[in-house]
């Protein structure tokens, strides 16, 4: 057992945090919130330039060839500054899904694209009736028999960053059999494609998340990613992974959270002392720091799993519940130990506030989760109950 | 990073398991339940562990010990709880032990901790008082010096073990002109001495504690730990901060309330199938997980040298809070079978349930309380001004 960071590991992650604090302030989240494309494109190329979109693409396809465990470091950062940028949707749920499933073909086009920053990607998963999950997909994917192409019709919602992508990944139906399992495909669709649109959802944290519409959106065969039928296992593997990238993200932010709702604590003065004397708010953030690094240790442990190519899916569940939870409730509590002033929208709390809404139902809620670890208790067999 | 075992670990790992599954009896964990305290079976299991130099393997082997890292001494005590033949902390070995390493003179050290290491001898605490509780330095029994020796006067309570334990860790005030936490020191009563009379008291889960009256004992000087009026800092000094709450006691009730539920109906249905219950299930592997890595976490700072000065006390308070979480739901899945006592006809999973309910009381109370937890937490892991 050695749950330290390793060397590189730590000049990762000080390289970022100064990075970030320097090119990332609050003021940018802001902005980035009135923007119309929502990202900095020009903090998006210094990212680039510092090799983090090719940080977990090997080395061949132009990137660096670092493991999830590395690159969770570098999303905790992240999610410090709220970093608004479509990181986790071009290099996790694109590029990492393309590695794993994709043909040598797609990995030689895509890949050094995302690694050098050139390329969006985003991943068109939930629709209309559906929370988040795999179950009753309805955007169905048609064979034309004469040429082979394919048509994808049917609508997505929450689909992040979709206004600027390049390609999306588009999990569509393409059986009958009535199992997921089964009748799911997964199709690399280009965004400049003239029957697919896109319109703004106005979310609680002036996100950009979209509806999605595929209206007869022709694509080539050679862009279906996995075999016919064959995308459940290649997305169900991809969503793990991006489940513990965004609880990183969520680590870094309830980290932030805690540290400013602290830093505040001991500074504001009320009855002739610092609030944070008092044994009330005292507790409130103990609390909060036993949460917060749990989600850590929760989050690396199943990043650390992941990495290992060990079972995992009752780790990853467990982090993104806890994560959900521990965010939400460093952010209820960071209200009310900021009192007034946490509630000036000029103040940087609410930012997070806000986006711990949009982070929790992000890759699942913590009933999703709770329901996907009690799946696995209920399979589990005799003697293998403990988890180690 | 590495959360895995390593090979020795591993290796260590499947030896405890080997040993308990055939060590483990059910005398054994009777004895080791809430009650009046250790009887012979858990003697005898003591002596088998010390024998292997498990009772106190991180002590250095020139006590007796296997020098071995506290990751390994964490995979020891979360199995030990696991499989119910340990439930409660040993005093020698887990707080005397190391004190004694780093604040002991060595007459006591060789005294004392091969003694310790084959586990022959266990202390109780004497800290609390009437009147001084989780406010530790409001604590008056008397130690006045007599020629080399001290003489003791004075009543403690609450302190568990004290009928059945070989020594005394006794905190007594020494100055009572001094400011209250510099005017203590602490010492090693043999529990035999005469003048200490004991009155038991029966607390919520079953356990007996005592109330113990000292009157006229007569302590060597030679048995005072670490420096005169110096006692309170030796006592909360790092070295009480060792301790990784073992996460194996709750881990084994969950594992049985999660077989419960997939093989008991309520109401004609299935209790796994039920949506709440599903929830409350997941919710509590979650922290039932946590409180591990929670464990091994602090078990490795020990051994990189450093200490959980509010990462020990996030493991107190999350394990025993956890324990009264568990029983909630436990209770929710029993009903009003979880009412029952264990020798009750009806009584399921022999009563462990309202049996756990109760000793999560006790244990948010005992060692600290969930409150005095969290004031150390703000204190040393948020840097929170006192005024």
């Amino acid at each position: 057992m050695d749950l330290a960071l390793n060397e590189q590991q730590e000049m990762l992650k000080k390289s970022a945090r100064d990075f970030l604090k320097k090119e990332c302030p609050a003021s940018l989240v802001r902005q980035m919130q009135e923007d119309e494309k929502g990202y900095s494109l020009e903090l998006w190329h210094k990212m680039a330039d510092l090799g983090w979109m090719g940080l977990v693409i090997p080395q061949e396809y132009g990137g660096v060839g670092a493991d999830l465990i590395d690159l969770v470091i570098l999303l905790e950062e992240m999610g410090q500054v709220l970093a608004p940028v479509p990181f986790l949707q071009t290099v996790v749920s694109g590029g990492m899904t393309i590695l794993a499933g994709g043909s040598e073909e797609q990995k030689k086009y895509f890949l050094p694209k995302i690694a050098s920053g050139e390329l969006i990607m985003s991943l068109a998963l939930t629709e209309p009736g559906i929370s988040y999950g795999l179950v009753n997909i309805a955007t169905r994917a048609t064979k034309d028999e004469a040429g082979g192409e394919w048509t994808i019709d049917g609508t997505k919602l929450f689909v992040p960053y979709a206004h600027v992508a390049d390609y999306f990944l588009c999990v569509a139906r393409t059986g009958d059999s009535g199992e997921a399992q089964q009748d799911l495909s997964l199709f690399l669709v280009d965004g400049k494609n003239p029957g697919i649109s896109c319109s703004l959802l106005q979310t609680i944290a002036s996100d950009k998340q979209f509806e999605v519409t595929f209206d007869s959106v022709r694509v080539q065969p050679g862009n279906m990613l996995g075999g016919l039928n064959g995308g459940w296992g290649i997305i169900s593997q991809s969503l793990e992974r991006s489940v513990i990238s965004q609880c990183a993200m969520m680590v870094g932010s309830a980290q932030r959270v805690l540290e400013m709702t602290t830093d505040y604590a001991k500074e504001r003065i009320q009855f002739d002392r610092p609030i944070g004397s008092f044994q009330v708010i005292q507790h409130k953030l103990a609390d909060m720091l036993v949460e917060v690094n749990g989600a850590q240790y929760l989050t690396y442990e199943a990043a650390w799993r992941l990495s290992q190519g060990l079972t995992t899916t009752e780790e990853v569940s467990a982090a993104k519940a806890w994560a959900n939870q521990t965010f939400q409730h460093a952010c209820a509590e960071a209200q009310q130990i900021h009192g007034g002033y946490g509630i000036d929208m000029e103040y940087d709390l609410p930012l997070y506030t806000r986006q711990a809404e949009v982070a929790a139902q992000s890759f699942g809620d913590a009933y999703f989760h709770r329901e996907v670890i009690a799946r696995q208790l209920c399979a589990r067999s005799g003697d293998s109950l403990s988890w180690r | 990073m590495d959360f895995g075992f390593t090979a020795e670990e591993e290796a260590f790992y499947r030896e405890v398991q080997d040993f308990l599954k055939n060590e483990v009896t059910e005398e054994l964990i009777k004895e080791t339940e809430p009650g009046p305290g250790p009887g012979p079976h858990s003697r005898a299991f003591d002596r088998k562990m010390g024998a292997r130099g498990w009772y106190c393997i991180t002590l250095p082997k020139e006590y007796g010990g296997l020098g071995a890292s506290y990751v390994k001494r964490f995979i020891m005590d979360d199995e030990l709880t696991y499989h119910r033949a340990s439930a409660v902390m040993k005093v020698a070995a887990r707080i005397v032990a190391p004190t004694l390493l780093h604040h002991g003179t060595e007459e006591q050290k060789q005294y004392y901790l091969p003694r310790i290491a084959r586990g022959e001898i266990e202390f109780a605490l004497g800290y609390t008082e009437p009147q001084a509780g989780s406010d530790l330095g409001a604590l008056r029994i008397r130690a006045t010096e007599d020629g080399g020796d001290y003489i003791i006067n004075g009543q403690k309570v609450f302190n568990t073990g004290t009928h059945h334990a070989d020594y005394i860790w006794l905190l007594a005030r020494t100055d009572p002109s001094a400011p209250r936490h510099r005017g203590i020191s602490l010492f090693i009563v043999d529990a035999k001495t005469p003048g200490i009379n004991l009155r038991p008291l029966w607390v919520i889960d079953g356990e007996r504690t005592n109330e113990v009256f000292y009157d006229d004992v007569r302590v060597p000087g030679k048995n005072m730990v670490g420096e005169k009026n110096r006692g309170f800092y030796v006592v909360v000094s790092a070295l009480a901060f060792e301790r990784a709450y073992a996460s194996g006691g709750v881990r084994r009730i969950f594992d049985e309330l999660v077989e419960y539920a997939r093989n008991n109906t309520r109401n004609g249905v299935l209790i796994a199938d039920d949506p709440v219950v599903r929830q409350e299930l997941g919710q509590m592997a979650v922290e039932v997980r946590l409180a591990q890595l929670i464990g091994y976490r602090i078990a490795w700072l020990c051994d990189q040298g450093i200490t959980p000065e509010w990462q020990a006390p996030v493991s107190k308070l999350f394990v025993t809070e956890l324990m009264q979480r568990i029983a909630r739901v436990g209770f929710h899945i029993l009903g009003p079978y979880a009412l029952l006592e264990e020798d009750s006809k009806w009584a399921q999973l022999r009563g462990k349930i309202s049996q756990l309910y109760r000793h999560g009381i006790r244990r948010t109370i005992s060692g600290g309380t969930s409150e005095i937890q969290r004031n150390t937490i703000a204190a040393r892991g948020l840097g929170l001004p006192r005024k």
